[in-house]
């Protein structure tokens, strides 16, 4: 029904083009629903306003189809008689949004009057009726907009929008400004009555949950360009942009739990940037990224996304990895084909029962020890040796208990210095420098004194801290953390994860977060693997799993790991 | 909502009470103010008309100003005097001074109202253009040339115009409202007559009116057309008349009408200026031929009537402002 | 971006005030500095007395009377050049008192709110629908036309503007956290006023003086104009009431120097004053400037 090509809109300010939405294309069928979400000014509502031919002050090009007429070349007189006929928009709520000094009446009547030449009691009955639709007594139509409060005036513009009876409604936040449970009705309201009405329907909102609710398809915006586009639900639990992932996890209704990490930095100045928009902001930019802006490619079915690295790369792969201890002669299965992937600047959580092999998955992982059969990948290539583990910006341990990891003989500096001294990176001052850095980074002294210090006189968390930083130094892609706190105070526990949280998104490494406690995991992850037994057997994005919206039988698993 | 909107009318009512109150006690209490005795001896300046009074005449004052009795006698018969309409009796016209300011109100009246209805559609206009082609070609002819026209006072402005088209081309007759005995040439004739010389008085006043209602007009427009509302009302498909008409002049006229009556009080001190000027017959050129004859029952006169009509269109302009928008009450903002 | 806003208040700030000024201000305050130093050297530019009749009643501008006689053959020229000292001083004193005035009005009231404040915006909204030549023509008829009258006058009606708008900037400015915190640190009202008020307000105010002083010169003028001018003084306006009592003034050439002289100077030192006043506005407040 709607389809748009190669759609661009550019302001102009103090003579300097302004794009507000770059090379936009979709298409949407007859009764099919689209949410858009993005940052504010993203571009969300310039291209709402673009599709309706709202923009006189922007210069446009590119194709606006719909039902195969083009838009963009119509006359305003022509475009009139498309406008609230067929395609009509409820703007976002604001006392200005209507007419302050007209009765609601007036302007809900004013559309059918002008498109459907309607008498003026003919009007009257159908916005009476339409008010009745969304739940607004029609007594209100003699009242001025100031008169009635924000729910009421949501159901007023819906009301005003359906009356024409368009094919496309186009929603720009309808839930804003109001409470939860508004919102809740709004969202409810605007479900029946596509369903009796059969309109098509743009969402654009900032609200995740009204947008998983009501739209099956869903396109990210960033400064004004689509980045992704795939169906709804597959988008928010595998989102292959890392802003998307940024955006998802910076929503609270998705992560009740979970500290709430908004995407570093802000949207870079319209038209300054060359590259990729998303590069200052990202986890894994690299040269590519600032030459020019990506195009939208297909990865995958029906999923698009506009990266140059085909979306969020993945750091670490493990297929089908199987261990065997022999315990005597009894063979001990602990890994029985374990798969496990960790992506770009995701926080993975795999939690599991003591014995549930954990434990010996790091260690394969890191080939401290051999898997019998099995394959792990990191950065797409095989680790066969610990090359992996002995390369700056490679996979990084940290182990469970502070007082092993860490020789109680070594100097802090020593310590920390060990992996520079064994790789031999660069030169003296070079290492120091790095030592201080992650010394810093942890929240350490880096006085003389401190790194004279033997590891020996340390308490536990600083100890800890000690190893973490000793991890920092190889500036990790990967961190993987095997129960780092589980021989710490709740209260060292509590500082230690924060910081190292804190880093990690500073500085978009990831991390493989590995323990037994279901409560810090929730804190912290991303994603959540369950292992039990030798099998994953459960997978997810954190907010499904613990939301226990898989329905699997390790829901029970969950609650067993819970006590 | 609505008994605040009630309370405040009565507030500004109050206030426009309180403010008469001064304006007719200041008329009360001026002559008694004056240094020296104001009836003994009088004089213009050299080469001018010189009153002197008579013991007649100077007797005739104090029984006016009744200055024999105390003051709050006084006062209350003044007050009493100005209910029934009684401003007093002109020595120098030998008449009341009511009857004398009736017959010259008409003139003053039709150089203001003509003057405000023209400014106020041509600005109004010219701003509604303006806004509507906000940084073209004809908003940046206009916008400095309205700054530049509401900058010169009306007086100035009137004597540029009488030095070139009534003086220097003369196209216009230098004074006076009509040629006399105009009236027995027939109503058409009479009516071109009265036209003819009001032009340049009227003229002065619109002009320098319509440069303050432009700025106003264009500001006020500019702003509704950037308002969520408008766009709203594009968007529903609305005809171009009706987003003008219904959705844009009616909010923009909010600030403007307030603007009409508020500067009211401008306009007159402009128009008793630009009277003189022309020569015109109207109040503001018998204030001046009052003062320099002295004859202070008829600038006292004049005073009262003057501030009398500013202050009701000032409170009037207070009523249609809440007319007009429903909001008030809810915000106390007014725009400038 | 941001360094760009950081560093161009700064930069505009150290600028001379000359170089601030558009085109049409620069003229103007030229126009300004001429007058006043016509005003000042009055004697020493003219060679009649602006008093006593030098030559024949209403000649024409000729070599010896650049710009004609009157009716009693005084010098235009001198007139007009003495006249502005009247204009300058009623311009200057009322701007000073009433824009002083007003200021102090604003600060007080805005900063002590209560009922110091509630009685000077009843005031100030009283005197604001007052409409200010009838009053001002009335107390001139009564007490006798002197150019102190006429600055008193004049300065009692015009200070609310001022003190309107400076109120409302204490209002903002008393609620800034600078502010705030200044007084948790014990910081008493003069010290506010000295460190934090008067900055702020010195550019509003200093705007308001030149539009005051405008407006002041105007209504000099208009009541000269009317015969309610000091009779000791010869100022600009005065000078068009003797020119427009003459009889039949327009029959005769004599209005094309008796008139048009010092109307030509009335209107340059208005309109100068104008335009200047609108470039300051736009200096003072960045706002307004923009279209």
């Amino acid at each position: 029904m709607l389809t748009i090509e190669n759609f661009s809109a550019t302001y102009r300010q103090n003579g300097r083009p302004l794009p507000g939405a770059t090379n936009i294309a979709f298409s949407l069928a007859a009764g099919e629903n689209l949410g858009i979400i993005g940052e504010s000014g993203c571009g969300k509502t310039t291209l709402a306003l673009g599709i309706m031919g709202l923009l006189p002050e922007a210069t446009i090009s590119g194709r606006v189809l719909l039902n195969g007429r083009e838009l963009t070349t119509m006359t305003e007189r022509e475009l009139r008689r498309i406008r609230w006929r067929q395609i009509a928009m409820v703007f976002q709520n604001s006392l200005e949004v209507l007419n302050p000094v007209i009765t609601l009446g007036e302007q809900l009547t004013e559309p059918l009057t002008t498109h459907l030449e309607l008498t003026a009691g003919e009007a009257k009955e159908r916005v009476t009726e339409m008010l009745a639709a969304t739940g607004l007594d029609p007594k209100w139509m003699t009242a001025f907009p100031h008169q009635i409060s924000g729910g009421m005036r949501q159901r007023a513009l819906i009301a005003m929008a359906l009356a024409c009876r368009p094919e496309l409604l186009i929603i720009d936040e309808p839930t804003t400004s109001l409470d939860p449970e508004n919102r809740r009705l709004v969202l409810d309201l605007l479900e029946d009555l596509q369903s009796s009405m059969g309109f098509a329907m743009i969402l654009i909102s900032h609200n995740l949950p009204a947008i998983r609710l009501l739209t099956g398809r869903l396109l990210t915006m960033y400064g004004g360009r689509i980045i992704e586009e795939g169906n709804t639900s597959e988008v928010l639990r595998h989102p292959l942009h890392p802003y998307t992932r940024g955006l998802i996890n910076a929503a609270p209704e998705f992560f009740p739990y979970k500290d709430l990490w908004g995407i570093p930095g802000d949207p870079p100045e319209p038209g300054l940037i060359t590259g990729c928009g998303f590069t200052p902001r990202c986890c894994q930019a690299g040269a590519a990224c600032t030459q020019e802006p990506p195009e939208l490619s297909e990865q995958g079915k029906g999923r698009w996304v506009a990266c140059h690295k085909g979306g969020i790369e993945t750091v670490l792969s493990a297929e089908g990895l199987v261990k065997n201890y022999f315990l005597g002669k009894e063979k001990i299965k602990a890994l029985k084909g374990v798969d496990l992937h960790v992506r770009r600047g995701e926080v993975v959580a795999l939690v599991g029962k003591s014995g549930s092999g954990k434990s010996t998955f790091a260690q394969v992982l890191s080939r401290a020890i051999a898997a019998d059969s099995g394959m792990v990948r990191f950065l797409g290539k095989p680790v066969y040796t610990r090359q992996a583990t002995a390369m700056i910006g490679g996979i990084q341990l940290v182990f469970q208990d502070p007082g092993e990891a860490v020789s109680h003989r070594l100097t802090v500096r020593d310590a920390v210095r060990e992996p520079l001294d064994i790789i031999s990176f660069k030169g003296k001052n070079e290492r120091e420098q790095k030592i201080k850095e992650a010394l810093t980074a942890m929240h350490l002294p880096t006085s003389e004194a401190f790194l004279r210090s033997t590891c020996h006189g340390l308490s536990g968390g600083q100890r800890q801290r000690v190893a973490i930083a000793r991890a920092l130094v190889m500036e990790p892609t990967l961190l993987v953390a095997d129960e780092i706190t589980a021989m710490l105070d709740p209260s060292t526990q509590a500082v230690i994860l924060r910081e190292l949280k804190g880093l990690q998104h500073q500085r978009g490494f990831s991390m493989l977060f590995i323990s037994h406690n279901l409560h810090l995991a929730r804190k912290i992850a991303d994603r959540v693997y369950v292992l039990d037994e030798g099998y994953i057997v459960e997978e997810g994005a954190a907010f499904e799993v613990f939301a226990g919206q898989i329905d699997s039988p390790s829901r029970q698993m969950v609650a067993i790991i819970k006590n | 909502m609505e008994m605040k909107a009630t309370e405040q009318n009565r507030r500004r009512f109050f206030d426009y009470l309180f403010t008469l109150f001064i304006v007719v006690s200041l008329n009360f209490a001026l002559p008694r103010l004056m240094p020296g005795d104001p009836f003994l001896y009088l004089s213009g300046d050299h080469g001018e008309e010189i009153a002197r009074f008579s013991t007649d005449q100077i007797d005739a004052y104090r029984h006016q100003y009744g200055l024999d009795k105390p003051w709050p006698a006084q006062y209350a018969a003044s007050l009493f005097a100005l209910l029934r309409g009684d401003l007093g009796y002109s020595i120098y016209y030998n008449k009341e001074v009511s009857t004398i300011l009736l017959n010259r109100l008409p003139w003053t009246l039709l150089l203001v109202l003509s003057a405000v209805f023209f400014s106020t559609v041509i600005g109004c206009l010219l701003g509604s253009l303006s806004a509507s082609f906000r940084g073209k070609a004809l908003d940046r002819l206009l916008y400095p040339l309205m700054i530049a026209v509401a900058e010169i006072p009306a007086f100035l402005l009137g004597l540029m115009l009488l030095f070139f088209l009534a003086a220097g081309l003369r196209l216009f007759p230098l004074s006076g409202a009509m040629t006399h005995f105009a009236g027995t040439a027939g109503f058409w004739h009479t009516f071109v007559d009265i036209a003819h010389h009001a032009f340049l008085p009227v003229l002065t006043l619109t002009m320098v009116r319509t440069g303050a209602m432009y700025l106003l007009a264009r500001n006020a427009m500019t702003t509704v057309l950037a308002r969520d509302y408008v766009r709203t009302a594009r968007a529903k498909g609305l005809s171009t008349a009706r987003i003008l008409a219904r959705h844009s002049l009616r909010n923009a006229m909010v600030p403007i009408v307030t603007r009409v009556f508020l500067s009211l009080g401008g306009l007159v001190g402009g128009a008793i200026l630009v009277e003189n000027v022309f020569a015109y017959p109207g109040l503001g050129r018998l204030m001046r031929e009052s003062v320099l004859v002295h004859d202070y029952p008829m600038i006292q006169g004049i005073f009262l009537l003057v501030t009398g009509a500013v202050l009701s269109a000032n409170f009037l302009a207070d009523c249609i402002y809440r007319r007009l928008d429903p909001r008030i009450g809810l915000s106390t903002e007014v725009q400038p | 971006m941001n360094g760009l806003e950081m560093t161009y208040p700064a930069t505009r700030r150290s600028l001379p005030l000359w170089h601030m000024l558009s085109g049409s201000g620069k003229l103007a305050l030229l126009i300004l500095l001429l007058m006043a130093g016509v005003a000042l050297a009055a004697p020493l530019l003219c060679r009649h007395s602006h008093r006593i009749a030098s030559g024949p009643a209403l000649a024409a501008p000729s070599l010896v009377h650049p710009m004609g006689t009157d009716e009693l053959g005084v010098d235009l020229w001198a007139q007009i050049a003495y006249g502005a000292r009247i204009s300058l001083l009623v311009g200057a004193a009322t701007a000073l008192l009433a824009g002083v005035g007003g200021a102090a009005v604003g600060i007080v009231s805005g900063y002590q709110g209560g009922l110091a404040d509630r009685l000077t915006m009843r005031l100030i909204d009283i005197l604001l629908v007052l409409p200010d030549l009838p009053v001002m023509i009335v107390l001139a008829a009564f007490f006798g036309p002197s150019v102190t009258t006429i600055i008193v006058v004049l300065a009692a009606f015009s200070w609310t503007a001022t003190a309107r708008i400076i109120r409302s900037r204490v209002l903002i400015l008393k609620e800034r956290r600078y502010i705030k915190a200044a007084e948790l640190y014990g910081a008493g009202t003069l010290y506010l006023l000295r460190r934090h008020f008067l900055p702020e307000i010195f550019p509003l105010a200093a705007v308001g003086m030149i539009r005051l002083a405008g407006r002041a010169i105007v209504a000099e003028a208009g009541l000269s104009f009317l015969g309610l001018g000091d009779p000791t003084s010869r100022s600009w306006g005065l000078i068009m009431h003797h020119a427009l009592s003459f009889k039949g003034i327009y029959y005769t050439d004599f209005w094309k120097w008796w008139l048009v002289f010092p109307w030509l100077a009335l209107t340059l030192v208005v309109t100068s004053l104008a335009l200047l006043g609108r470039d300051l506005e736009k200096l003072a407040d960045p706002r307004i400037g923009r279209s």
